[in-house]
């Protein structure tokens, strides 16, 4: 009796640690249940009465999740010098910073979101990836705040759609900024090119010639699958003649398996097959991927504008110019871009201080682009900006990007701004998986239709 | 049952902080996660669809990174638990020839202190490409086997084997620890029975050791099996499931879809998937060892 009830418990001892280890990760994977009330609206107007000014003698602290931990980035120095100017003149306020990289924060917000505890003022993506959030009622419409101190009308015009649902608009856009290649001037002339590359034939060429020089011809870090995609993307756009490819997808005119498509995968797989990109480049991560250019080891990377400040401030500044994407098999404008607005300011709409945060918001937003003009980062800012750039001591690379700029007549979106996050995800991972391996274009075109058909 | 001759309230009281504890802790997760296993929802708006088994019937027929996933999921357990007879070996090895065996054990043990993250930027740095400063292809470009250089993290055939065996690097210590703990207790005299009876060196470890080190050998089966169904953090790290799903297992495959692709209720019905896998094989690692016990005691 004594040993089988011993071995009995031994047994259901064994069986509860296993799954409470087993259960402990499961526990991720549970979702709270969403709080009854969805607050959004409702809260939001109640909230607006009954706070404005009235809290000024009691201590304040509001929670700004940010996308900008890196301590060395312009982003960074700014938004400290905002915060601390403005605890200065506010000494209620207190300004917690919860710095994250991109892809964790977006985790995060994601699980904060799942149990309604969004931080003051968070960070989110335009359009689609913002989608989910608006319609969760977790954000607060910040229609009234952007009339006050005429901040509204610092925004270029349209960008602030990108970041409005119904009317309101959601998000104030950190930029807006257009995909370019970059290119070391140095590097170029060591391969004995001459010309930047006007076709994509002629890239190609490039990037053999780089190639035989044993200089790495593009880098990518693309373990962060966006990047790929962004580059994916814009050669697209070329074999599509022009924009609209994924709207025209979603709204059933053409489909994936459309020549436009396969063009574009038969394309891309030829820059891998060249050798274009840097060995091993799915492990990398996207940043490491940028220093390979920015240490000079790479001829060519082709990305946002956003990086254009730090290019300035590394150690291959005055070396790199940039131009638009050439076209592909002759098909494509080479004034329309890759267009990135920015990541955008948000509000959670439960917030404790709902105005105390709006007022920060406000004073940060109206002071952003001045900062950022001062401190040479102001290439690809979503806010005008007076002043003249080469005047003010702008690099030769930062305004080749601003007549960029000037050129622009139309483009798209990234796959993840247009599309809903589970097809999303299919096509991050299905352009992944050409870095590594020769797949045919008509297969992932399936993959591709396949996914958007289970996730309509 | 009196044995213990306290009242049952005492004895509630007692387990009572536990056991809430453990049921908020576990069993209530479990249940909200198996609960949320059965609808379609994107994890943040109110929009529940009660689908029932469907998430389930995807998961098992539809899912095309589920079965390899599963398959690499169990190729870990396999790989983990393959490494503790070595581990014994080493015990036992370490225990009868070096003086001071303690200290060795404690050096084997160092991986298992420091943080996986470090572990997994460690070892992508050892992986990575000649030109990145990669060790491992530095020595096999000083070798002269420069066929035998590649991305290893990069590389769809080779980057799963590459993360077990970290895993395995990082264990051993561990495991190692524990059998050198097993063999240590076993008491001294019996052996010295046995070496007037004539049994010595490895005809003892047969005869007394083996025997005698199976429930400790157990406990090290299991948690290496556990830990390696759930392991996450180190994949995170060094490939985050890439390229392309190719050392996706079950836990980063749940973990992808809850929280890239919105889908809360397909991921809860993978985390469920794995739950029941777990104890599946629990039952049966119990099973086995249950009759080797039997046989051998």
């Amino acid at each position: 009796m004594r040993r089988s009830e011993k071995k009995a418990l031994k047994k259901s001892a064994l069986l509860l640690t296993a799954g409470a280890l087993a259960v402990g990760l499961a526990a991720c994977g549970s979702g709270n249940e969403p709080a009854a009330n969805t607050g959004g609206a409702s809260n939001e107007a109640a909230a607006n009465t009954g706070a404005s000014g009235g809290d000024s003698g009691k201590k304040v602290t509001i929670t700004f999740q940010n996308i900008y931990p890196d301590e060395t980035s312009v982003t960074n120095k700014i938004m400290k010098e905002l915060v601390a100017d403005y605890e200065a003149a506010n000494p209620n306020i207190k300004i917690e910073l919860d710095s994250l990289n991109t892809d964790q924060q977006k985790l995060k917000l994601k699980t904060q979101a799942a149990s309604k505890e969004v931080p003051d003022i968070t960070i989110v993506n335009p359009a689609a990836q913002m989608k989910p959030f608006v319609d969760a009622g977790v954000l607060a419409p910040l229609n009234d705040m952007l009339d006050q101190n005429g901040l509204k009308d610092t925004f270029q015009k349209g960008l602030l759609d990108y970041y409005s649902f119904d009317g309101n608009v959601y998000a104030l856009p950190d930029g807006n900024n257009i995909e370019v290649v970059y290119y070391n001037k140095d590097l170029f002339a060591q391969a004995g090119i001459t010309d930047v590359p006007k076709t994509f034939d002629e890239m190609l060429e490039d990037v053999k010639a780089l190639k035989a020089k044993g200089i790495t011809p593009i880098a990518i870090g693309e373990k962060d699958t966006w990047t790929g995609s962004f580059l994916f993307m814009n050669i697209l756009l070329r074999t599509n003649g022009g924009p609209g490819f994924l709207q025209d997808v979603m709204d059933g005119k053409k489909d994936f398996n459309d020549p436009a498509f396969t063009e574009a995968v038969d394309a891309f797989q030829e820059l891998v097959q060249a050798g274009a990109f840097p060995e091993g480049a799915t492990s990398i991560d996207a940043n490491a991927g940028g220093n390979i250019f920015k240490t000079g080891k790479a001829a060519m990377f082709i990305i946002g504008s956003w990086e254009t400040g730090n290019i300035d401030a590394s150690s291959v500044a005055g070396k790199v110019g940039a131009f638009s994407f050439p076209t592909v098999n002759g098909k494509g404008d080479v004034n329309q871009f890759m267009l990135a607005p920015g990541s955008g300011f948000a509000i959670s709409a439960n917030s404790k201080h709902p105005q105390e945060t709006k007022d920060f918001l406000n004073y940060f937003m109206t002071n952003f682009p001045k900062k950022k003009f001062e401190l040479k980062d102001a290439v690809g800012l979503g806010q005008v900006v007076e002043g003249d750039f080469a005047a003010a001591g702008y690099s030769d690379l930062a305004v080749g990007i601003l007549d960029l700029f000037k050129s622009v007549s139309g483009g798209d979106l990234a796959f993840d701004n247009t599309m809903n996050p589970a097809v999303a995800q299919a096509h991050l991972s299905s352009i992944q998986n050409l870095f590594v391996q020769k797949v045919d274009s008509k297969q992932v075109a399936k993959e591709h239709q396949d996914a958007f058909a289970a996730n309509k | 049952m009196n044995v213990l001759k306290v009242r049952w309230w005492t004895i509630g009281i007692f387990v009572l902080p536990c056991l809430l504890l453990y049921m908020m802790m576990v069993f209530v997760p479990i249940v909200i996660s198996g609960y949320t296993s059965l609808v379609e929802w994107d994890g943040i708006g109110v929009n529940k669809t009660f689908v029932g088994l469907d998430n389930y019937v995807d998961i098992l027929f539809h899912d095309p990174h589920f079965w390899p996933a599963v398959r690499r999921t169990l190729m870990y357990a396999v790989f983990s638990m393959a490494e503790i007879p070595i581990c014994l070996l080493f015990a036992i090895l370490i225990n009868r020839y070096v003086k001071r065996g303690n200290r060795l054990v404690s050096i084997y043990f160092m991986p298992v202190i420091l943080s996986v993250v470090i572990i997994g930027q460690l070892w992508k740095t050892i992986y990575n490409p000649l030109d990145m400063g990669g060790m491992i292809n530095g020595i096999l470009n000083a070798l002269g086997m420069q066929g035998h250089m590649r991305a290893w993290l990069s590389s769809p055939q080779f980057a799963m084997y590459c993360l077990y065996f970290v895993s395995l690097w990082q264990y051993f210590g561990y495991h190692l620890i524990i059998q050198f703990t097993g063999v240590q207790n076993i008491p001294s005299d019996i052996y010295e029975a046995a070496k007037i009876d004539g049994a010595d060196g490895f005809k003892a470890d047969r005869y007394i050791t083996l025997p005698l080190i199976v429930p400790v050998f157990k406990i090290s089966i299991v948690l290496a099996f556990i830990g390696s169904l759930q392991a996450f953090d180190l994949i995170m790290v060094m490939t985050g499931g890439g390229p392309a799903h190719a050392t996706d297992v079950i836990s980063t495959l749940m973990y992808n879809n809850t929280f890239l692709t919105f889908k809360y209720g397909y991921g809860s019905a993978l985390a469920m998937t794995l739950v029941f896998i777990c104890l599946a094989f629990t039952f049966v690692i119990n099973g086995v060892f249950n009759r080797i016990e039997k046989k051998v005691g």
